[in-house]
């Protein structure tokens, strides 16, 4: 088959720029564990209140696990528990948050956690706090006549 | 009488080698251009916590 040098060139370029993306993509999932904030674990949206971790939303230092601290938010319309969090700086945390009515979302301005909570599911992001400073957790997914008026803090504190 | 065109063969003449170095130099341009803003957004998502 004839084929035009520049032709070439181009294919080569292409399928090695696609080779590359997939070697991150895969890298950053199999290697790095990275995976959707909502990964198969689910719970009763009927019985948040009761169940654990969610029946004491907030912050609590945990010892053997591959993160310091778990964070944990229950949403309801409309409005977050806790309202208000003080995280240590430089602190790993997990954060694992649910819904207890209809789906709200979850997204730390200026900050890669951004999940979507559905009721019945729970939704997991690690991080690491490295920056001080106020943090603003506004819901992203309407939810309602209070949707604008939902939202809650993190304070990364020295 | 006049012939009918239909039997008479017409020869188109093709231009050889006219000059791709242009078309290379955008298709690239373009592929440059992604890989930076790829790159971009992706250096963006590892500096967040």
């Amino acid at each position: 088959m004839h084929m035009h040098k520049f032709e070439k060139a181009w294919l080569i370029f292409g399928i090695g720029s696609l080779l590359v993306f997939l070697t991150v993509l895969g890298v950053s999932a199999f290697y790095l564990g990275n995976q959707p904030p909502s990964c198969l674990a689910t719970i009763d949206p009927e019985k948040v209140d009761t169940t654990v971790p969610f029946n004491e939303p907030g912050l609590k230092k945990v010892e053997g696990k591959d993160w310091d601290y778990e964070l944990v938010y229950v949403a309801s319309a409309f409005s977050y528990s806790p309202a208000e969090v003080e995280v240590p700086y430089g602190a790993k945390v997990k954060i694992i948050a649910t819904t207890k009515d209809v789906v709200h979302g979850f997204e730390v301005a200026g900050s890669n956690i951004n999940m979507m909570l559905e009721p019945g599911y729970i939704s997991e992001h690690v991080t690491t706090f490295d920056k001080t400073g106020e943090y603003l957790i506004v819901c992203n997914e309407y939810c309602g006549v209070g949707h604008h008026m939902m939202s809650s803090k993190i304070k990364v504190v020295e | 009488m006049a012939k009918t065109e239909l039997s008479r063969k017409t020869k188109t003449e093709i231009k050889a080698s006219s000059s791709l170095k242009g078309t290379l130099a955008s298709v690239f341009l373009l592929g440059f251009f992604l890989i930076i803003t790829w790159v971009g957004v992706y250096l963006l998502f590892i500096s967040r916590f």
